[in-house]
């Protein structure tokens, strides 16, 4: 196994962000640590966004229009695999919940050969309890559904290899992205590992409301029927 | 005239009167204009006169002329949702195209 401390030359690092001035400055200093490899997709954010994110990297992409978090990421994709020719990315979040520390964990899976690594939060009281509940639910609610389980389904913390990518191209262009991630991976014979990751919310997280739990249900069954 | 007759003429004028807006916009052409014009006025002429119908229910076998009437309804609902379900998805897709190809034009000048 090949250990470091710094990612590979040829990984790159996707942050998805919309309107996300008061952290994301913090967090690209913070991945800057172990990569220069940064894009950023500015998701037609209406503050500082893109400025902040240009002085941490050279690669920042903007949407004039804001599509929602899918759209945002299949952009850093699509940059990442056919303009830079990236052979993995990491997906990371622009709010600061996700820690650039454990990039190295996932490089460390997919340096092992594994197609495709998930972060995994602990289900601990770090996270709000309607969140614990609304986790655990899909999460069952997928085994269900595609037979295998998936471990917090929601977080954004994720990486994989450019083969990976061509199985899983998502369509989702919103929030649920995650979850058609999950379901794809379930459904391809990927070889997938779990990394587990920190805990870490802010005040400005509004979870996961009725309408969000009834729009995912509805979408996974659909995913059964066409997927 | 029964009150659901005056409120289905009500409702049929103030239909033909936004294709009339919808037509000076230019947002229909005048076959669309044409197209819904007549739909509207026979909706009205059927509102007033139901026996009109009559025949046809009886072949259909329905009792009443307003239970074809809600039937005809129902699937011309049906359709109208799902074509504009298919051209909003397909909206949503190419906007997303686009935007996604202007930002990586717009970096692209940006590094040139």
């Amino acid at each position: 196994m090949q250990k470091s401390s710094k990612l590979q030359h040829s990984y790159w690092v996707v942050v998805p962000a919309y309107n996300e001035e008061k952290y994301l400055a913090k967090v690209l200093k913070k991945i800057g640590h172990y990569t220069s490899h940064i894009i950023v997709v500015d998701d037609g954010s209406s503050d500082q966004t893109a400025t902040i994110a240009s002085q941490y990297t050279a690669h920042v992409l903007k949407h004039r229009v804001n599509l929602g978090k899918g759209a945002a990421l299949t952009t850093g994709c699509e940059y990442a695999f056919s303009v830079q020719d990236a052979q993995a990315v990491f997906f990371l979040d622009s709010d600061d919940q996700h820690d650039p520390h454990e990039l190295i964990l996932f490089q460390e899976q997919l340096l092992k050969g594994y197609d495709i690594v998930f972060g995994i939060r602990g289900l601990t009281k770090d996270m709000p309890l309607v969140k614990r509940m609304g986790n655990i639910f899909i999460s069952i609610f997928i085994y269900i559904l595609f037979g295998k389980y998936f471990s917090d389904v929601l977080s954004g913390y994720k990486a994989f290899t450019k083969e990976a990518y061509h199985t899983i191209r998502w369509e989702t262009h919103d929030y649920a992205v995650e979850l058609e991630i999950a379901v794809r991976v379930a459904r391809s014979l990927l070889k997938r590992k779990g990394v587990i990751i920190k805990t870490i919310y802010h005040d400005h997280d509004r979870g996961m409301t009725l309408l969000d739990a009834m729009h995912f249900i509805t979408l996974l069954i659909n995913w059964r029927l066409s997927i | 005239m029964s009150i659901f007759q005056v409120i289905s003429v009500l409702f049929a004028l103030f239909m033909m009167y936004v294709v009339s807006i919808q037509s000076k916009k230019k947002t229909l052409t005048v076959l669309e204009t044409n197209f819904w014009y007549t739909t509207w006025i026979s909706f009205m002429v059927i509102s007033i006169f139901p026996f009109l119908l009559q025949g046809i229910a009886g072949v259909l076998r329905f009792s009443r002329v307003f239970d074809l009437l809600v039937v005809l309804a129902l699937m011309v609902l049906t359709f109208v949702i799902i074509t504009s379900y298919f051209a909003q998805k397909e909206n949503t897709r190419k906007l997303e195209q686009l935007v996604r190809q202007i930002a990586l034009n717009d970096h692209e000048k940006k590094t040139k």
